[in-house]
């Protein structure tokens, strides 16, 4: 469950960063890579527990998935990786030789795990207007 | 309602960089080093053991960093090896992060050394996200957990570029054939290299040093 270390330090980075930002954060996005071994579920899961009593106990953890990108040497492909196990489907993995010619490649993207954003609800205005 | 955008800074932004850290420290003592991550009960100690002798018996001082969740066994089976070793509990957690490698480099007379194994924690899933700063890393699993054990785990294998299937002496006993594992490594990670040993016997542990760039001479160890 090392998703609780990660949502740990995904907090504690973020808690800072809105200081000068008000308003109630609804919601924080997160870029997850499909190459990284990490359970949305337990993602989620852990975040719940750990922002409760912090500016982001109102917050949701969204997680969109960032589908692996590959770069060869040899024969300058760019582009989606081969797959292996259940093609297109929810368990494959990204094979990390190149599709056309075979070579070692370099991942161009797949293992980011970054905050992309927060959504922040405005604060209702003083003449009580709809929001 | 309104969004704000940050800069795509890593979340574990503090961790590659103490990882960073740990990678320069170890460089700029000339040691090489090495993480071992693998299942509970792979023979990843008994690998770093015997190990720890091959190299000593090429001249190399080797230190080591054993990892669990608790007590020292490991620790003691480094040193009673002849290693320069630093015991580290990890309680609750089920992976080695690079804040703790760093307190525990603190701990190891760091001039004296040559070469470092960090063994991680038996845990096929969680460390692969943290890394320790370490020059090489490998996957230690043992025909013992069955032969659909890189199918189960495909994504550290994909990244993996170097595996040892440990226990092969075993493998009839337990109705495996390690060759399926061989193959579904090549078939998920085709440029990775993959290793039978026998680490209890010494068989298969100087064809993972070579890989590992420690090319031993020394045919008396």
């Amino acid at each position: 469950m090392h998703e609780y270390a990660v949502v740990d330090e995904l907090i504690a980075s973020l808690l800072p960063r809105l200081e000068t930002i008000p308003g109630e954060v609804s919601a924080v996005f997160v870029r997850k890579g499909e190459l990284r071994i990490l359970s949305d579920r337990a993602l989620e899961n852990a975040f719940d527990l750990l922002s409760r009593g912090t500016r982001l106990g109102s917050a949701r953890l969204v997680i969109e998935n960032v589908v692996a990108v590959v770069g060869c040497a040899a024969c300058s492909y760019q582009g989606a990786s081969k797959y292996y196990g259940d093609e297109g489907g929810h368990s494959a993995i990204p094979v990390l030789a190149c599709p056309r010619c075979g070579a070692v490649v370099s991942v161009v993207c797949g293992r980011e795990l970054y905050v992309d954003r927060v959504a922040i609800k405005d604060d209702a205005p003083p003449w009580g207007g709809v929001q | 309602m309104h969004d704000v955008r940050f800069k795509g800074e890593d979340i574990l932004g503090r961790q590659l960089e103490l990882a960073e850290a740990n990678y320069k420290k170890l460089r700029e003592h000339g040691i090489r080093s090495v993480s071992v991550l693998g299942a509970i009960g792979s023979g990843k100690t008994t690998l770093i053991e015997r190990a720890i002798v091959r190299l000593r018996s090429e001249g190399l001082r080797v230190g080591t960093i054993a990892a669990d969740s608790a007590g020292d066994d490991d620790h003691r089976r480094f040193l009673a090896k002849g290693a320069c070793s630093v015991n580290v509990n990890t309680q609750d957690d089920c992976h080695l992060d690079a804040h703790t490698v760093d307190h525990a480099l603190d701990d190891l007379p760091l001039s004296e050394l040559d070469v470092l194994f960090v063994e991680n924690v038996g845990n096929l899933i969680c460390p692969a996200d943290f890394p320790l700063g370490t020059e090489r890393e490998i996957v230690v699993i043992s025909v013992t957990e069955g032969d659909d054990m890189v199918r189960k785990h495909p994504k550290i294998f994909a990244q993996t570029d170097l595996v040892v299937v440990n226990k092969v002496d075993l493998a009839a006993a337990v109705g495996v054939d390690p060759q399926r594992l061989v193959a579904d490594y090549a078939a998920i990670n085709p440029h990775g290299k993959i290793v039978l040993t026998e680490a209890k016997g010494g068989r298969g542990v100087d064809e993972v040093l070579a890989l590992l760039g420690f090319p031993c001479t020394n045919t008396q160890w």
